[in-house]
């Protein structure tokens, strides 16, 4: 795709958007045996509607945990989590199972795709329970990929796996994409074609983008960075001017 | 088709060598299961359906003789609806063109129309005539073993005079499905028949003008229990005492039946334990192979999670696993089982008289099979995938925690372990970690061990019995009985036979034994001190003395009349002098068939206030073929002869029947026993394969051959299946106990033993499953994609 500066995100964001999502004072301990870590202690959030969000820290400090909290796949040990004002961290299993159906779309580093489907029988399985999915060649190809759906994964690049598997994130047409490390197993041409898949996601169909990586350049492209240290949000930072993913360089 | 059905096929389609070993385990299940079951079926179904077609009598009264017009007064006992008086007797029968003198049982049947109690079914020719009186109708497994048709003629010995009878057909009746001749244990349509002649005929030639010496019966449903029919038959012996009973036979204990029922409450507990332990086995390598698959997709449960799937849907996904591969050992199962059903019905024909007898198929038996094989499956499928499905979404997808890395006991013994190898030290790890898969391994290794255990025993048993029984009891060659006794002068005849070597008189004495409450109606055999022809022994094997006064009891005998040694019983002869007399018990003794009972030659006849009478004359004769034809030849001419029996060709019927046919059935355990080895090995050994690529991967880079990496599973597969082996023999020799006691009955028992042989060809057999289920092992490691494996990702 070609880069230029119309490519890049639109804000500065505007705190007039409305908040999709609330974390109000998440702890996360995993206990194993007779040991408990703290993974996350008292994190307050906010996640807005349409927002780019990228959430930055090294490795360890809890961000993948505060994005399994975000996505219903986790549940904090203490706190509250908002979405549309519904505490979900109160859901039963069938509540937090019907949320990630309905308005969660996830995007693995490892893109967790399954090797005996093709690439389109990937995205149909997201489809399959979605109430009113997008066609699964339609997703295909707003990520490029229209001419490599009947592929099996092992028959496609990295970079191409990763793109079905947001494809797979899209296709229930969720209003947030929970992206884990989406670029970390990709070399740096391949990570700029899907971050760029990403921010079109954002731009042009207003999806709330929220990317979880150690790889601060990301946040570059964000309208909002959250730097995350040790469980605990160190600094938040509203991007100005976000640079195009094809700038984004590390 | 939906795409998680497509993941399903793809899934299965990669998996197919383990799971064609696991379908085929299923599919031996159930085939076990469907052949029995259907065998049953087929077997009870005509059982029940001849039964009702012939009026199958309830019970028999066999007595001396009873005028036909005092029988009225039988059916006023409650419970008795019908009776049917009849003339039966022992004949001998003389064919032109058979030496040898043949035998049989003489019935009485209405002239005119079929009996209303233990009809016939005409299967060549026709019902008697009203041409002539001198008509015999014969059964027909009898006229096709001498190919004779409607029309020929027989010679039957009746009453002493030899009489010459035209066959007008062939006949088959319910109470012969299973025709045995006295003391014999299987059929010998060559030498045992019977012969059916018109009541007025049997009437006029026996001497019974208006009488009869048996009385059949039949009872209303409800007199049907064991103890009410009992009860019945002791006030009808009560009622007809004058008459000299010698014996009441429920229908329980009628020996056709007694058989044909025997083979089939059998085949019903076979198609129970066999098709269970098969079941057991496949659910539990269906477990492991499905616990590995869904540990190997721990990170797609977890998307598919993330994704929005529920637990309930992840669940149905997976054991959609199972039911497919439960259908398709169900299907392979019902294909199996229906066509060895077949060869089994085929084989039953052989020896049980049916008015038809086919294999059909019966959708309750298949729905039922299926329904099992589903069920197994399923459970196993679901043991093995529910402790990943219950994972929350975020934890399937993290990598599998590290296993504990605790030392297992043997590394503990610090001397034994490093004097290990490191490919000893790696078979050890991974089979004291490994738990459920070990054991499910030793268990499958134990099952087929002891199901070949307990088949040689009862090759062992079955020959053994023979052995006992014609090697070390039954000494002579032809055995002849007379119709009443006789004196000395018959067995004097007898040696003068020419070809006869030298006899030995039996003198046989039918009566009741009685020790308080406990009866038994048996004969006594009378056997001289010195008799080399029939020996009583005990169960090492060892001679057995006749003592000069009392009685030696067989085990079994001993039991139902709970005497021991020492103690005395009452005993009322059925003929003769029925005064009650007390004979001393002085010995128990062994025997396997029927209830024996020995006493001195001497010493019944003088109990019975006899002098040197005799019944039966034992002969060891020439063993030229010759020989016994010119004295098969000489005994035809005396009508005083009741049967004539070649122990030898009885030797060789059993033999036949009992120890070459299990040769086919030790095949068919053989192929089922190394299927159980192969299945749960391959499955074992390629899921652990699986499971430890890397680990491979590495020793190939350091540069070990595949075979030296084979090594170490095959390692692996013997401190497995050497113990689940081993463990087989004390299995299998409980088994082999239990199921010899099962078969405990007053017609026969088993000698219980296990040949040296037999151990070592378990042991060896097993050694040698283990070694061929290797090889697809050692293939899947040659054909690794070892630096693919390298690669993988944790």
């Amino acid at each position: 795709m070609p880069a230029s500066d119309a490519d890049a995100l639109e804000s500065p964001l505007t705190y007039e958007n409305t908040v999709l999502l609330s974390l109000k004072s998440i702890s996360k301990t995993y206990t194993t045996g007779d040991v408990s870590v703290p993974v996350l202690h008292h994190v307050d959030l906010d996640i807005y509607a349409g927002e780019f969000l990228v959430i930055v820290g090294p490795s360890g400090s809890g961000k993948s945990t505060l994005l399994n909290i975000v996505g219903g796949i986790d549940v904090p040990t203490e706190g509250d989590v908002y979405f549309h004002n519904q505490n979900i961290s109160q859901f039963n299993e069938q509540e937090l199972t019907q949320y990630r159906r309905k308005h969660v779309g996830f995007v693995f580093q490892f893109y967790n795709l399954v090797p005996t489907l093709t690439a389109r029988e990937n995205v149909i399985v997201a489809a399959d329970i979605s109430a009113s999915p997008m066609s699964a060649d339609e997703a295909l190809e707003l990520v490029g990929l229209g001419n490599r759906a009947d592929h099996f994964p092992s028959q496609l690049s990295g970079g191409e796996q990763q793109r079905v598997a947001i494809a797979r994130a899209l296709v229930k047409n969720p209003e947030l994409l929970l992206c884990d490390e989406p670029t970390g197993a990709l070399d740096l041409s391949t990570g700029r074609m899907i971050l760029e898949v990403l921010a079109n996601l954002n731009r042009e169909l207003g999806k709330t983008v929220v990317i979880i990586t150690h790889n601060s350049a990301i946040g570059h492209m964000a309208q909002r960075i959250v730097r995350i240290g040790s469980g605990t949000i160190a600094e938040t930072n509203v991007n100005s001017q976000p640079i195009p993913a094809s700038q984004v360089t590390w | 088709m939906k795409v998680l059905h497509r993941k399903l096929l793809r899934e299965l389609l990669a998996a197919k060598g383990v799971l064609a070993a696991i379908i085929s385990i299923i599919a031996v299940g159930i085939g076990c299961f469907i052949a029995m079951s259907s065998t049953y079926d087929n077997l009870e179904y005509s059982r029940e359906n001849y039964y009702r077609l012939c009026h199958m009598a309830d019970f028999s009264i066999e007595l001396k003789k009873v005028p036909v017009g005092d029988l009225a007064t039988l059916t006023e006992v409650p419970g008795v609806i019908n009776i049917l008086p009849r003339i039966v007797f022992q004949v001998t029968a003389s064919l032109e063109a058979v030496e040898k003198p043949l035998s049989g049982q003489a019935v009485s049947l209405p002239a005119r129309e079929n009996a209303p109690i233990n009809g016939i079914v005409i299967k060549q020719g026709s019902y008697f005539t009203d041409q002539r009186q001198e008509e015999v109708i014969i059964n027909d497994a009898f006229a096709r073993a001498h190919q004779l048709r409607p029309g020929d003629h027989i010679q039957l010995i009746l009453n002493n005079r030899l009489q010459d009878l035209l066959i007008v057909g062939t006949a088959i009746s319910s109470e012969f499905v299973y025709l045995i001749g006295p003391g014999g244990l299987v059929p010998e349509p060559e030498s045992y028949g019977v012969f059916y002649l018109k009541h007025s005929y049997a009437e006029d030639v026996f001497g019974f003008e208006g009488a009869a010496n048996q009385i059949l019966g039949q009872l209303a449903p409800e007199f049907q229990s064991p103890n009410r029919v009992r009860e019945i038959l002791d006030q009808l012996e009560l009622n007809l005492d004058d008459y000299g009973v010698f014996s009441t036979t429920p229908l329980a204990q009628q020996s056709s039946h007694w058989f044909l029922k025997s083979e089939i409450d059998g085949l019903k507990v076979s198609a129970t334990i066999l098709p269970t332990i098969f079941l057991i086995v496949a659910a539990l390598a269906l477990n492991l192979l499905m616990s590995r698959m869904a540990e190997q997709q721990r990170t797609v449960v977890g998307t598919f999670k993330a994704l929005g799937y529920s637990n309930r849907e992840m669940f149905l996904h997976f054991i959609q696993f199972g039911l497919l591969i439960g259908l398709a050992g169900g299907l392979f199962g019902i294909l199996i089982g229906y066509s060895l059903a077949g060869a089994m019905t085929a084989q039953y024909r052989n020896f049980f008289e049916f008015p038809s007898l086919t294999n059909q198929l019966y959708p309750r038996v298949i729905i039922l099979g299926l329904l099992i094989s589903v069920f197994f499956s399923v459970l196993g499928t679901f043991r093995g995938v529910r402790s990943v499905v219950r994972l929350s979404p975020a934890e399937a997808m993290r990598p599998k925690p590290p296993l504990r890395a605790k030392r297992i006991l043997l590394e503990k013994m610090h001397a034994f372990w490093n004097s290990l190898d490191f490919r000893w030290q790696l078979v050890l790890r991974d089979i004291f970690r490994n738990r459920t898969r070990t054991l499910g391994g030793i268990l499958s290794a134990t099952v087929g061990a002891m199901l070949l255990l307990v088949t040689f025993s009862m090759y062992d048993s079955a020959f053994a019995l023979l052995n006992f029984q014609y090697d070390k009891l039954l000494l002579s060659d032809i055995d002849i009985s007379f119709k009443d006794d006789h004196d000395y002068a018959a067995y004097f005849e007898s040696q003068q036979i020419t070809g006869v070597d030298y006899a030995e008189p039996l003198f046989q004495v039918g009566c009741t034994l009685k020790n308080g409450i406990h009866e038994k109606k048996v004969g006594i055999t009378g056997i001289r001190g010195d008799a080399r022809l029939t020996i009583p022994r005990d169960t090492a094997g060892n001679r057995v003395e006749v003592p000069l006064t009392g009685i030696l009891v067989t085990r079994k005998l001993a039991d139902i009349l709970q005497i021991q040694a020492g103690e005395s019983l009452e005993m009322i002869p059925v003929s003769g002098d029925r005064t009650v007399k007390q004979v001393p018990v002085m010995k128990i003794i062994d025997s396997y068939l029927g209830l024996t009972v020995y006493a001195d030659f001497q010493y019944l006849n003088r109990l019975m206030g006899e002098a040197d009478s005799l019944s039966s004359v034992q002969l060891k004769t020439n063993p030229r073929p010759a020989v016994t034809r010119q004295i098969y030849r000489e005994l035809k001419q005396v009508p005083a002869i009741q049967s004539v029996n070649s122990i030898r060709d009885q030797k060789d019927k059993l033999q036949e029947v009992l120890v070459d046919q299990m040769i086919v059935m030790i095949v068919v355990v053989i192929v089922f026993s190394s299927l159980i080895f192969f299945g749960s090995i391959l499955n074992a050994s390629l899921i652990s394969l699986s499971e430890r690529q890397q680990e491979i991967a590495t020793l190939r880079v350091l540069g070990y051959t595949p075979s030296e990496v084979g090594s170490i599973f095959l390692r692996e597969s013997f401190c497995v299946n050497l113990p689940g082996i081993l463990l087989g023999l004390p299995a299998g020799y409980w088994a082999s106990k239990g199921i010899n006691i099962a078969y405990d009955t007053e017609l026969f028992r088993m000698p219980f033993t296990i040949g040296t042989m037999s151990w070592v060809y378990t042991v060896l057999l097993g050694i040698l499953f283990t070694l061929i289920s290797h090889w697809p092992v050692q293939k899947a490691i040659q054909n690794m994609d070892w630096l693919k494996a390298l690669n993988v990702k944790e």
